[in-house]
């Protein structure tokens, strides 16, 4: 009993004011703030993808291929936080096999496997299975194996099936933008439809989950190409990072503009929960909302490119701004993700207390096993880009 | 169809079929007996241990308290709250009058003055008690901080159950 109260104590240090008891230990932690975080780089990578593809704006061809196969690693990695998450990680599979339509977890799962299975694997299958069955003639080995197994042993590329391949692979991607939109909405839509948390339940959750997505998703493409150029020693396409940043700075405009909106309201309206929120935001999530996610996540990268529009410096100081803002998107993107997930569960439903986040470096739920679910999808895509090198393919014109 | 599509659908539909296999071995066999959950579940959470007892069973043996604490604040407050689970006790410890209880069957004896401030210490988001009204569902606030007094003799600071009989505050 006294070790019972002893634990009490230490429990009780950690709150303000008044908490429900199951309020005082955040129940989800860092990898559920990963979980969005993943799945809308994923959405972004993807929407940049088809704006070549199917938008036809074919300065973004050398980002193409690595957006492709960026939205594809992260993808395989984007239930892996929540599975590590589980007390039964074992069970996880179940969701899938007994699932219910009241579940909105349950119906993600097969959102998710369809986009992984019918959009993003057929897109890159059938942009990549005539240069699988060439590489597979130039390669032996584990390589020439692997080809052979990714084309099915087929090797049919005469022009017909390659235009048939196009064809196939242009109403993928056609189908796979609702569906990333769909994807990445349904993220937003499993918070924002938590009606009992004031900080979660908005209609416009979903929407502006969409748009930070995108936002997320290039400006990673945008950072990948730069580091890949470097390390492959070839130069930048600026026309290309140009128009990447123009795309990144219109997405960021709704995107700011819709978080704006979404404050706005929440301040006019200023519900019976908004005391409370008033104290959280200026309070423990001031920093990671005004400083991290507001400031250095959204206003400093708007400035920098709406500048950048009108005046253009020279060549090499672009290209540091465009190594520097990603980065500085991708932190804000992730406080976001951050505020939302944690922010939520800081403050107690009865409007009259807060509790705190605390995590380890180690353990089931600590920084490391957060840090490991980042740089899975970074040895994926390594991999991946050893396969499948975009840079390698034979040009097609996606006409 | 050429050959390469016609591979990429069974490659698909072995997919689907190994899926839906997976669907019938792998689901629980008493799922959806009873509903949309696992039948057996019911039964296993069952037999998790009890910890703790009934209000009265307390009240078999320590009638005097029980009496105490209906005429004050505590009044609604059950035994266990402040003493811990106790069905152990509640089962074994008549087996032992007259003798001393093993350490197992103790109970805990909130004395100090932390014990009290667990529900009693300053807390704004709590509704302050109407002092002239007896109303159980309010919590009486103390600074705990401010209110403590020593003894006059020994300078020794005293506990809150020194002035306080903790079964009818």
């Amino acid at each position: 009993m006294t070790e019972h109260l002893q634990n009490l104590y230490e429990v009780l240090s950690k709150v303000e004011g008044y908490v429900y008891p199951n309020e005082i230990e955040l129940n989800w932690s860092i990898l559920i703030v990963l979980y969005p975080y993943i799945t809308g780089l994923v959405a972004g990578a993807f929407i940049l993808a088809s704006l070549e593809r199917i938008f036809k704006v074919r300065i973004l061809k050398p980002t193409y291929g690595i957006a492709l196969l960026t939205a594809f690693s992260f993808m395989l990695v984007a239930t892996m936080p929540l599975v590590s998450h589980l007390g039964k990680p074992l069970r996880a599979y179940e969701i899938m096999i007994t699932p219910h339509s009241s579940s909105a977890m349950a119906i993600f799962g097969f959102v998710y496997l369809w986009y992984l299975m019918v959009v993003l694997f057929l897109e890159i299958w059938f942009d990549y299975r005539r240069d699988m069955v060439i590489w597979a003639n130039g390669t032996t080995g584990f390589k020439r194996f692997l080809y052979k197994l990714l084309s099915l042993w087929t090797t049919d590329i005469s022009p017909k099936a390659v235009a048939l391949d196009d064809r196939i692979g242009y109403i993928v991607t056609v189908i796979g933008v609702p569906s990333a939109f769909l994807l990445h909405g349904y993220v937003g839509f499993i918070f924002g439809s938590i009606k009992a948390n004031p900080w979660w339940s908005t209609v416009l959750m979903p929407v502006i989950f969409l748009f930070s997505a995108m936002v997320s998703g290039i400006a990673l493409v945008m950072l990948i190409y730069i580091v890949l150029s470097k390390i492959r020693k070839q130069i930048v396409d600026m026309d290309c990072l140009d128009t990447i940043a123009k795309y990144l700075f219109y997405i960021l405009i709704i995107d700011f503009t819709l978080e704006g909106l979404d404050q706005i309201h929440r301040i006019y309206v200023a519900e019976e929960s908004f005391e409370a929120l008033h104290k959280l935001v200026f309070g423990k999530l001031f920093y990671s909302l005004f400083i991290y996610q507001g400031l250095m996540g959204t206003i400093v990268p708007l400035l920098t490119l709406g500048t950048l529009q009108f005046y253009k410096p020279k060549a090499k100081i672009r290209r540091a701004i465009y190594l520097i803002l990603p980065v500085l998107v991708l932190m804000g993107i992730f406080f976001m993700r951050w505020n939302v997930v944690i922010g939520g569960q800081l403050f107690s439903k009865s409007f009259y207390g807060y509790t705190t986040f605390k995590t380890g470096l180690i353990g089931t739920e600590g920084y490391l096993m957060a840090a490991t679910w980042l740089i899975v999808p970074f040895l994926i895509l390594s991999f991946l880009l050893w396969l499948l090198p975009p840079w390698k393919k034979i040009e097609t014109s996606h006409e | 169809m050429p050959l390469h599509i016609k591979r990429l659908i069974g490659v698909f539909a072995i997919f689907i079929a190994l899926f839906l296999v997976m669907r019938q071995v792998l689901r629980p066999s008493s799922f959806g007996e009873l509903g949309h959950f696992r039948a057996k579940a019911i039964n296993e959470n069952a037999l998790r241990p009890m910890h703790y007892t009934v209000a009265d069973s307390c009240t078999k043996c320590h009638k005097d308290i029980r009496s105490d604490k209906d005429l004050g604040f505590h009044i609604k407050l059950k035994c266990e709250v402040c003493h811990g689970p106790g069905l152990k006790h509640a089962l074994y410890a008549n087996r032992f009058k007259n003798k001393e209880l093993p350490d197992s069957l103790l109970l805990y004896k909130p004395g100090e003055r932390k014990d009290c401030a667990i529900c009693h210490n300053m807390n704004r988001a709590r509704i302050k008690i109407q002092f002239d009204t007896i109303n159980t569902t309010m919590v009486h606030q103390v600074n705990v901080m401010k209110h403590h007094v020593t003894d006059p003799k020994t300078k020794e600071a005293l506990k809150c159950i020194d002035c306080h009989n903790p079964h009818q505050p």
